[in-house]
């Protein structure tokens, strides 16, 4: 590009990369950019947008990485972003040049989509990746036919992306990209006429685009009504079949294609096919044995290695409360800090581990092509739900955690599909309910052996766990006749050749997607985490001064052993005379129908902030003080507690299951509410999603104290 | 004669000779299922679950309703 283009030199050339899903563009995009990436959120949608700065010899460029599709005809949100970028419909994205990477074995398929950005006539340059693996099947591609045929540049590299980056960093830098005349005339499928009314009221630059724009300019709300209702009109008026123009336009496209093809792709013999592994792996009884092998693998491994670094930080963050709190002036402020906003950032850090360690697992099933063999042998089995195969992984993932669960659900692409897995994963039984589950069933069920070898609190445990997979396959139905979509489900993917994970893939996705957790549902966590505190910490003054001031007149007095009791009983009046503890009072009459007395209550609204708050609550209010490490200390206690007007224990077993099962199915989660509302772009699905959660959980709460009282 | 693609037996080749008219039938033509490429169908999932084809050198899942789109003659 000549030197005089002063924009060129003032803004840093943009390049955008985009291929076929599988081609190995994220690593291209990851080795070019490395640690520069930045994630951000395209306007409207909830599509990763992914750019990051490659510097070399001096200059700086920015790399956009587009999410994969096998042509301009979006059938995903992530493929509506890929075309309205190539299509340069926002000013703030447009690309400067286009990467194309193909896969060397999947030529024809990549041409499609590589002419169809030639015919928009973006500058472009071919990347044939994974020739390693086309050599291997005796494949070679004379890309010096490909050049005369398209007249873009052309590079090869391997899939490691390795061998042939420094190429690719050395044509980005000398913008050795090329816009060549169009592939396809687009005027011997649309009316010419049309095209040109189309390609002057837009300002386009020629009639590829201005059919692009007939196409999805009336779907993208980002255009202005006024546009979008013209363009409606305009096609309405000339009576032009869109759908069988775009089959004949990829009738015509693909066999131009198979022209180039044969002349460039030579298959010196066939390589003999070796027994696939796929035999096992997708075998009808032995692929879903592996399959819960590998999940148990990786859940054993999730419990066992993330409790390390949650400890830490559940440690360190106290630690630090503790340092502040001597540091600043006892006051609001030193409270408003000590117990709202570091517990409230703490809150979010804990989740970290957790999030990283999923989503590293998952992006090495993905890299090596597994992910996608589970999707084959699941989907069968989420389908009557109105589940995709894809669901499986939020669904898993749930077990562990249902904000990476959440946050895997983006890649369905049919609308339906994605919100009822979003709905249904917070009633997987996450590893918060444990600690409540833990005491609740120590408190009421028996250590026993039935028929000598199943613990009836194990049973009781794998009980619960159970009734959370129902619930899920409960509302995962009733969404399903509920939600109305004209959006078709289809399956269409690639189960593509095993190969070893790339560790920097892996460690990117684990990187950016604890860092889109921290950021993004942060903020909502941080805000709620401050006002629970404000409703616990504060209430009406004249009852609060009260009992300080007895308080101070019995430390007064007390000896030295009786100060803890003291303390502890006054944090427990304390919180239960503040907003949180009215508001339980309050609250009262609704959850007595479930077995439940004003102090369960007001855990029930503590643990909203997260569901095992619900022990250091209960701790609280019963004056057991702040070691709840000791599971026997809170266990005796509730035991102990006897309601005064039946003069009967408080935590019965009815009581207790009760509330087993209002814990399995209420959103007590501000996390995972807040990543809902990330992930859907909105509040609606979150504030739906927390009342029918809270509805299931009273009933099913209701019918089960019900039947056991 | 033909059938649909969902009914071939295993590892039998065939050759695609049309596309149902569906919705669908543009997202199978972009995948590369043309009329006269050839497909053998190698692994299938259980209870008339997903159906996965040899198309040149990938291997790609249909579901069996999507299958059922694709026109062939046996070799």
């Amino acid at each position: 590009m000549p030197e005089s283009q002063t924009p060129s030199l003032v803004k840093s050339p943009r390049v955008a990369i985009i291929g076929n899903p599988n081609v190995g563009k994220s690593t291209i995009f990851n080795q070019l950019t490395g640690l520069s990436q930045k994630i951000g959120n395209y306007p409207g949608v909830t599509v990763d947008k992914k750019v990051g700065r490659m510097n070399y010899q001096g200059s700086s460029y920015e790399i956009i990485d587009l999410p994969g599709t096998y042509s301009l005809y979006p059938n995903s949100e992530d493929e509506i972003i890929a075309h309205r970028v190539l299509n340069q419909v926002s000013e703030e994205d447009k690309p400067e040049f286009v990467l194309m990477i193909i896969d060397s074995c999947q030529l024809s398929r990549g041409l499609f989509l590589a002419t169809q950005l030639l015919d928009l006539g973006l500058n472009l340059a071919l990347v044939l990746n994974m020739a390693d693996i086309a050599a291997k099947k005796n494949i070679t591609i004379k890309s010096f036919e490909i050049f005369k045929a398209l007249g873009v540049p052309i590079l090869s590299t391997d899939a490691r992306g390795e061998k042939g980056l420094d190429q690719i960093r050395e044509l980005i830098h000398q913008q050795n990209f090329s816009k060549k005349s169009t592939f396809l005339n687009i005027e011997e499928i649309a009316p010419t006429e049309l095209l040109s009314e189309v390609k002057d009221k837009f300002g386009l630059s020629n009639f590829y685009q201005a059919y692009q724009m007939l196409r999805f300019g009336d779907k993208d709300k980002t255009y202005s009504v006024e546009d979008r209702k013209w363009l409606k009109t305009k096609l309405s008026e000339s009576k032009f079949d869109l759908e069988a123009a775009q089959l004949e336009e990829t009738k015509i496209r693909y066999r131009k294609i198979n022209e180039i093809v044969e002349k460039t792709v030579v298959k010196t013999s066939e390589v003999s096919p070796k027994a696939s592994i796929d035999k096992i792996l997708l075998h009808p009884v032995f692929g879903y044995l592996i399959f819960g092998a590998i999940l148990l693998l990786i859940f054993q491994a999730i419990f066992a290695w993330a409790s390390v670094p949650m400890d830490m930080i559940d440690g360190f963050f106290a630690e630090l409360s503790g340092w502040v709190s001597d540091q600043l002036p006892e006051g609001p402020l030193s409270s408003l800090i000590t117990d709202g906003i570091i517990p409230g950032i703490g809150g979010i850090v804990i989740f970290i581990p957790q999030i990283a360690m999923l989503f590293g697992f998952l992006a090495i099933l993905e890299d090596t092509g597994y992910m996608s063999r589970v999707v084959f042998l699941m989907d069968r089995w989420m389908r009557p739900f109105g589940l995709h195969g894809k669901s499986i992984v939020p669904l898993v993932s749930g077990v562990a955690c249902a904000i990476p669960g959440v946050m895997a659900a983006r890649n369905i692409g049919n609308w339906k599909e994605k919100i009822i897995t979003i709905m249904v994963t917070p009633l997987m039984s996450c590893s918060a309910r444990l600690p409540v589950y833990i005491i609740l069933i120590g408190l009421v069920v028996p250590d026993e052996f039935i028929f000598g070898i199943f613990n009836l609190q194990a049973v009781a445990l794998l009980g619960l766990y159970l009734l959370g997979v129902f619930g899920v396959f409960f509302t995962a139905l009733l969404l399903k006749y509920i939600l109305k979509s004209e959006e078709k489900s289809f399956l269409m993917v690639e189960l593509p050749t095993y190969r070893a994970p790339r560790w920097l893939d892996v460690l990117m996705t684990m990187f950016n997607k604890s860092k889109t957790f921290v950021f993004e549902a942060g903020k909502v966590i941080l805000a709620i985490s401050v006002v629970l505190w404000v409703l616990a910490s504060y209430g009406p003054p004249d009852r609060m001064d009260a009992i300080r001031a007895e308080s101070e007149e019995r430390l007064a007095q007390a000896s030295p052993d009786d100060i803890p009791v003291i303390a502890n009983e006054t944090s427990s009046l304390l919180l239960e005379n503040s907003f949180i503890g009215i508001m339980g009072r309050a609250i009262e009459p609704v959850i007595k129908p479930l077995g439940y007395d004003w102090k369960i209550g007001i855990a029930l609204i503590t643990s909203f902030a997260a569901r095992e708050v619900f022990v250091s609550t209960i701790a609280t209010i019963y004056s057991i003080g702040t070691d709840t490490e000791d599971e026997l200390t809170i266990r005796e206690k509730l035991d102990q507690q006897i309601n005064p007007d039946t003069g009967e224990k408080v935590y019965n077993t009815a009581t207790a299951f009760s509330l087993m099962v209002f814990y399995a199915f209420a959103m007590q989660c501000m996390s995972t509410l807040a990543i809902v509302y990330r992930e859907t772009n909105g509040w609606k699905w979150p504030l739906i999603q927390t009342v029918y959660m809270t509805v299931l959980a009273y009933c099913s709460a209701l019918l089960v104290y019900q039947i056991l009282s | 004669m033909t059938i649909t693609a969902d009914t071939i037996p295993h590892t039998r080749a065939a050759i695609i000779r049309e596309i149902s008219d569906s919705p669908l039938k543009i997202n199978l033509m972009e995948l590369g299922f043309l009329p006269g490429k050839i497909i053998t169908l190698h692994h299938t999932a259980p209870l008339g679950g997903p159906m996965a084809f040899k198309l040149e050198e990938t291997i790609l899942a249909l579901r069996k309703s999507e299958a059922s789109l694709i026109e062939v003659q046996l070799l």
